[in-house]
């Protein structure tokens, strides 16, 4: 120390100062010992996830063919206005408001709402403001890249429905997968993200698995403003696969229709392969346009349009070959039919049961729509004698009915390839409601009306038609089905690395060993002959009589409300269910008009309709020239 | 000058001092080009090394005695700076702060940073004569008379980081100069009492500004700070720094947190954070030893020095660069709140540069001197 001046511990406050700077130095050393070392994975990982960004690539959706190739839904390529998540965090969208709402021309509440969900959605590259962007929207985003940085013009392919209404229950729709769904985990395992699209309704949800296909993505580098800097890895979508449906298209458009041209324009139609299940045509009206709910969500026109979809009381939206429930009235009597001689209350050799006009129970008297004597099971079809079905009923008992339930399959749905199809209804599911009512017992009336498929009984279309179709082809009854093939899809990426996705191979309908009906083959010609009957044999259903092309089949007159009051909107539900030709089915049809009356002059004549179109395109078979009246 | 070139001079000249600094300086120019490569920092930063060591050298080779003698002219010049920035039409606004000065060629120039070291002649030179006694109240007074001036001036640029730099001049200065031990333990004890509560009562009276509470609040609990918001600087730091490793990235620069800029002020405020993503623990550590070095080197200069107010000088010079670092790297590492204070020898701007190596001129003008008399 040179200074001589040594007050106050001078070299010691020196030092003092100097062992303070060291100190500082160190725990500086410290903290960058703990960042550097301690917590570099993390923080590592924490910066590789701010700079690497997954932009998805979207795969196009298979496409929905009929049997013979016809185009039914494929996408189109459209382009969306999307708003990225990360600017926006620093911005307030509700500045952005006006502007928006004037360069896009969208409606300022719409928009509001949207950006409302982005806000409370955290992970999230893209959102869609504007779907189905016009050449102007483009225009104006591209343009104002500088002020909006945020927008975004993104290629999104779109689902098509060419068809418009025609179709529209069984093909279903498209949209983003909704919040609530997001939360189920059986969307969660599907590996699906806010924003993407899933099949709603029909086909589209029920094989979305494989029309979805899978999504590519871009691995990008991004900035701190989200900006793309360079593309590390591109792993390509795969398509979905295209399905091949059995649906023939004129058949659907001939049912149609038919239910166009019907009294009360609502109801429904299905055609059916006997044999093996195909579903030919499946119409259901009044009927929707699913092009509303994948493009118009996003207008205000689009979206007033869906809510009258789902509030119309004349409920469009509902599919009701499948989730309609109506009492199957007298086409019920097939089934029981088969039934009463399976459980050998009726015999081949003697089927007559007493009609007597009708039925006295308990004092009330409940009448038949003729007076037919003691007929045969095979007139009491032909000419629907409710009389002896209401003893038929009595002499089988509830537990008889409950049997034949059982082996027709009513108390399950059919299985049919669509989401949410309804069960039927029931004397089984009802039983125990009625024993309560009565005090622990069954009542005999609820056995007659249930005996001509009144009250306790409401069925689907498709469980009818699936169980009536199984008297033509020796009682078996197949799943009924749209699946005919899904097409292969090749291989995408590189197969020697991430990027690999292999071939899905082509695939059909998973055939279930049909449920087999027992019965003996003279009882089922005797079920036969009395369906036969009904078309040609001078039965309920005589006018829709197709020379050389016999139809079989059952009217039914489905009573809505009691006898009196059945007018107007209350008036009957006509049903009419067959297949043809009689001895040999090819086809089955089961029509039902809603509110329209007599089964015989309103859904017979909508059935015989589609049975005209199929004729008119129908090949003629070598088996024609095997039946011997016919070549001679 | 004929004198610098004596070869007395030339002996005593302290070579490891100038060669820490620059080498400092030439890691700190490789670090600005790693933080902006595209940008023309690092070259500007090099001009500014090439005349802030002119400036050093001259004033290396004159007596700061001399220079102590006209401390209050140069005191008095440095308040007039000071008041020139305020002066409408003159001072340039940036980021809200009235700091520089715009000089014709030079560019900009920031007095606050340059004022210091009249403040700390001036203080030497007050305090500069020997003393057998305790500091008294007096020369306490006249001591934060001294420093009050400038602070008061800069407080309303308004730049409070700027201010608080000057701050360890003054505790330095009086710590030296004989101020009793128990004042300064007691006012080491009010401040940890006081400190909380004047935060706290500024906040409710609404004194310290929202974004100022949530400065400290991120350096309080980090884990709870919104990342995206007040936090984001002291976040993306503390990831710049954590993803450096042992030995920084290698290669990778495109994928660097700067270039990606997610580090925000890379080239000054966080040039350490730059050191350590590129040259990771062992990088840091080296730079921190290299400070040590720097202050040893300082503190023995002060040991020798020929009197008090040279010994002042370097101590103030010490102190003052000590608190920077701790303050800057201390904000970098993510445990103290963002103050815009630099990094001496580091962080980009002619102002900072220039002033650090007046600074180091002057220690080593003392320390040539080590040997007079």
């Amino acid at each position: 120390m040179k200074l001589d001046d040594l007050s106050q511990n001078l070299p010691i406050r020196i030092g003092t100062i100097q062992i303070i700077a060291f100190v500082l130095l160190s725990v500086l050393g410290a903290r960058l010992y703990y960042l550097q070392i301690v917590r570099n994975e993390h923080l590592r990982d924490l910066a590789e996830r701010q700079r690497i960004r997954l932009i998805p690539i979207p795969a196009p959706r298979g496409a929905i063919f009929d049997r013979n190739g016809k185009l039914l839904v494929d996408s189109r390529s459209t382009y969306n206005i999307v708003l990225s998540h990360e600017p926006i965090k620093t911005i307030n969208p509700a500045d952005r408001l006006e502007d928006y709402a004037a360069g896009l021309g969208l409606d300022r509440n719409y928009l509001l709402e949207r950006l409302n969900v982005i806000r409370t959605r955290p992970e999230f590259e893209t959102m869609v403001i504007k779907e189905n962007a016009s050449q102007s929207d483009i225009v104006w985003v591209e343009s104002h890249q500088l002020e909006f940085p945020e927008l975004q013009v993104e290629l999104q392919p779109q689902r098509n429905y060419p068809l418009g209404k025609t179709l529209s229950h069984v093909l279903g729709y498209v949209g983003e997968i909704s919040p609530k769904q997001l939360e189920k985990p059986e969307f969660q395992e599907k590996g699906l993200r806010p924003g993407d699209i899933i099949g709603k309704g029909g086909l589209e949800q029920y094989y979305d698995d494989y029309l979805r296909g899978k999504e590519g993505y871009r691995k990008v580098l991004v900035d701190s403003r989200g900006r793309v800097q360079e593309e590390l890895e591109k792993v390509p979508p795969q398509a979905g696969q295209d399905l091949v449906t059995t649906i023939d298209l004129d058949l659907q458009l001939a049912a149609e229709e038919q239910l166009e041209k019907s009294v009360t324009k609502r109801g429904m139609i299905i055609a059916m392969d006997p044999n093996n299940g195909e579903v030919l045509a499946m119409a259901s009206a009044p009927s929707f346009d699913p092009n509303v709910f994948v493009k118009g969500s996003a207008t205000p026109e689009g979206r007033k349009q869906i809510a009258q979809y789902y509030t119309d009381e004349q409920r469009p939206l509902l599919n009701r070959a499948i989730q309609g429930r109506y009492p199957p009235g007298s086409t019920w009597k097939i089934p029981e039919s088969v039934a009463g001689l399976e459980q050998g209350v009726i015999t081949v050799a003697n089927s007559n049961v007493t009609c007597g006009g009708g039925i006295t129970i308990g004092g009330k008297f409940t009448r038949c729509m003729g007076s037919h004597g003691a007929p045969p099971l095979s007139y009491a079809i032909t000419k629907s004698c409710d009389g002896y079905y209401y003893r038929l009923g009595l002499k089988m008992g509830i537990d008889g009915l409950i049997k034949m339930i059982e082996t027709f399959g009513y108390d399950k749905p059919s299985g049919i390839d669509l989401p949410n199809e309804k069960t039927p209804q029931t004397p089984k599911t009802f039983r125990s409601t009625i024993e309560k009512r009565y005090g622990g017992r069954w009542i005999d009336i609820e056995t007659v009306y249930a005996s001509i498929g009144q009250s306790t009984v409401v069925v689907t279309p498709i469980s009818m038609i699936r169980a009536v179709a199984s008297i033509g082809v020796q009682g078996k009854m197949y799943v009924p089905h749209f699946l005919k093939e899904f097409k292969e899809i090749g291989a995408v990426g590189d197969p020697n690395d991430g990027t690999y996705t292999e071939a899905k191979p082509a695939f059909g309908f998973q055939h279930p060993e049909p449920r087999m009906i027992p019965m003996t083959p003279e009882q089922n010609n005797l079920v036969l002959k009395g369906m036969w009957g009904v078309v040609n044999g001078g039965g309920t259903a005589g006018k829709i009589r197709i020379p050389g092309f016999d139809i079989a089949g059952k009217t039914g007159t489905a009573q809505v409300a009691a006898l009196g009051q059945d007018k107007g909107k209350n008036r009957d539900h006509a049903w009419f269910v067959s297949f043809a030709p009689a001895y040999k089915p090819e086809i089955a049809v089961i029509g039902l008009i809603e509110n329209s009356g007599f089964g015989g002059d309103n859904a017979a004549p909508a059935v015989r309709g589609v049975y005209t179109a199929y004729l008119a395109k129908r090949q003629p078979l070598p088996t024609d020239s095997q039946q011997p009246d016919s070549k001679k | 000058m004929v004198a610098v070139l004596e070869k007395r001079s030339l002996r005593d000249f302290d070579w490891l001092i100038a060669i820490l600094a620059i080498s400092i300086v030439c890691f700190g120019i490789w670090q600005i080009y790693n933080a902006q490569p595209e940008m023309n920092l690092w070259q500007k930063q090099i001009i500014g090394l090439v005349v802030a060591l002119v400036a050093m050298l001259g004033i290396a080779f004159t007596d700061y005695r001399r220079i102590v003698d006209a401390a209050p002219v140069i005191y008095g010049i440095g308040l007039f700076l000071l008041l020139l920035v305020l002066v409408p039409g003159l001072g340039v606004k940036l980021n809200g702060q009235t700091a520089w000065l715009n000089i014709p060629l030079l560019g900009r120039f920031q007095p606050s940073e340059f004022v210091k070291i009249p403040v700390v002649l001036m203080l030497a030179k007050y305090f500069g004569e020997r003393r057998t006694s305790s500091l008294t109240f007096k020369e306490f007074m006249i001591a934060c008379a001294i420093l009050g001036g400038p602070i008061g001036l800069i407080m309303l640029e308004p730049d409070a980081g700027q201010a608080i730099t000057y701050l360890p001049l003054l505790a330095v200065i009086l710590f030296l100069s004989g101020i009793k031990v128990r004042w300064v333990i007691l006012s080491i004890l009010a401040v940890m009492i006081f400190a909380p509560i004047a935060f706290w009562v500024g906040v409710k009276v609404g004194k310290i500004k929202p974004y100022q509470v949530e400065r400290i609040n991120v350096i309080l609990d980090p884990e709870n700070a919104d990342p995206r918001g007040f936090g984001y600087h002291t976040f993306q730091s503390i990831i710049t720094v954590g993803k450096g490793g042992l030995t920084g990235i290698k290669g990778d620069t495109e994928t660097s947190q700067s270039a990606l800029k997610f580090l925000p002020e890379p080239h000054s405020d966080f040039i350490f954070a730059v050191a350590a993503e590129n040259t990771g623990f062992v990088g840091c550590v080296s730079l921190l030893l290299a400070y040590a070095l720097l202050l040893s080197r300082f503190i023995a200069g002060a040991r020798d020095a020929p009197d008090r107010a040279g010994m002042l000088v370097i101590m103030a010079v010490v102190g003052g660069m000590i608190f920077q670092i701790f303050m800057n790297v201390g904000m970098a590492l993510g445990f103290l709140p963002v103050i815009g204070v630099p990094l001496p020898l580091m962080s980009a701007g002619l102002s900072a540069i220039l002033s650090t190596f007046i600074a180091i001129g002057f220690v080593l003008s003392v320390r040539m001197r080590r040997f007079v008399n």
